[in-house]
């Protein structure tokens, strides 16, 4: 019996569609069955991002009207064993499904998968509640702004009021020379004002961005993001894996430069 | 320079009474109102001092403490 996982953040360009194409990939990579759907009707992307634009037939709303059969929809992504996406619709809008529909099509796919991940549109109207409708768990991205931190406690507060208990929260785009200059907030200052468990804390690495370009995942790259996001695939999975540290790379003299900036 | 404030100073301070009046849908002024209405009734049954009563507002619930009930 699968799992199925929501991506959500509130606010737009955080970088929940991001997350969810990596996750995907790296769940992949573990040996596990997964399925990424693009929850956001009418602006869908997540295909863009892992590269897939080219190979949709059908999409989400295909599917729910049954135009098609689930599994004329599904694009599987031959870079690894099992990753399937299930592309959104561009020309159609978020009244296109229902809640209901979309707890229907998740409880099937449980059987099949080992994961199924949502990416949700930005936002707490109906898109997000088709997108919650069918999760066990959730993931909240943001980043250490202050509008992004805001927009993500309301989400956990409706997903908490939506009976979502496993919240875990994943802190994106962090830029370590502002948080040593006091100027972002470090993972543990934003950690503590949501209050729910850490999995992840991503620096803003240029790779996510040529990895998009190219519509090409970073996780298992050689990159700093690249192997925090298999960290975080890992800790979904229920393994216990130490955190990296954001400063590790740095020499003594910088280190200890901070410790003075400090005082 | 050593004396300039750090930005997330204010970013935190600020967060923090958006966060309170976003979970119950009140006004940050309300929330004074709310801390000193829940200490004078909570103050006809128990001792209190205004100084060791703290009120949180998370996302789910009211938390109240006053000193001697931790530690």
């Amino acid at each position: 019996m699968g799992e199925v996982i929501v991506v959500t953040s509130g606010k737009g360009g955080v970088g929940k569609t991001t997350t969810t194409a990596n996750i995907g990939a790296g769940l992949s990579q573990l040996e596990k069955k997964v399925i990424v759907i693009d929850t956001d009707l009418g602006l869908r992307n997540l295909d863009v991002v892992m590269g897939l634009e080219n190979q949709i037939v059908y999409n989400l709303v295909d599917v729910v009207e049954g135009t098609c059969r689930l599994k004329q929809a599904l694009i599987r992504d031959k870079r690894y064993e099992s990753l399937y996406l299930l592309p959104s619709a561009q020309t159609r809008d978020k009244t296109a499904i229902s809640p209901g529909q979309m707890k229907k099509l998740t409880s099937e796919l449980k059987e099949e998968f080992d994961y199924i991940l949502l990416d949700c549109p930005a936002g707490i109207e109906q898109g997000f509640q088709n997108a919650i409708a069918g999760a066990d768990r959730a993931i909240i991205v943001t980043t250490p702004e202050v509008s992004a931190i805001r927009d993500a406690d309301r989400i956990i507060g409706l997903l908490e009021s939506n009976q979502i208990k496993d919240i875990s929260l994943i802190i994106n785009r962090i830029r370590m020379d502002m948080v040593r200059k006091g100027d972002m907030m470090t993972v543990d200052d934003v950690t503590e004002i949501l209050s729910i468990p850490l999995i992840g804390a991503i620096p803003d690495d240029e790779q996510v961005v040529i990895g998009t370009n190219q519509g090409e995942p970073v996780i298992g790259l050689d990159s700093s993001a690249g192997k925090i996001y298999l960290n975080i695939c890992k800790r979904i999975m229920g393994m216990e894996v130490p955190f990296a540290d954001l400063n590790a790379g740095r020499g003594f003299f910088a280190r200890l430069s901070d410790v003075f900036r400090k005082n | 320079m050593l004396l300039k404030s750090s930005s997330v100073a204010v970013a935190k301070s600020r967060l923090k009474t958006l966060l309170t009046s976003d979970r119950v849908c009140c006004a940050p002024k309300d929330y004074d109102n709310i801390c000193r209405e829940l200490f004078s009734s909570l103050s006809k049954y128990m001792e209190l001092a205004e100084d060791d009563f703290r009120v949180e507002i998370c996302r789910t619930h009211i938390l109240i403490t006053f000193a001697g009930d931790e530690t």
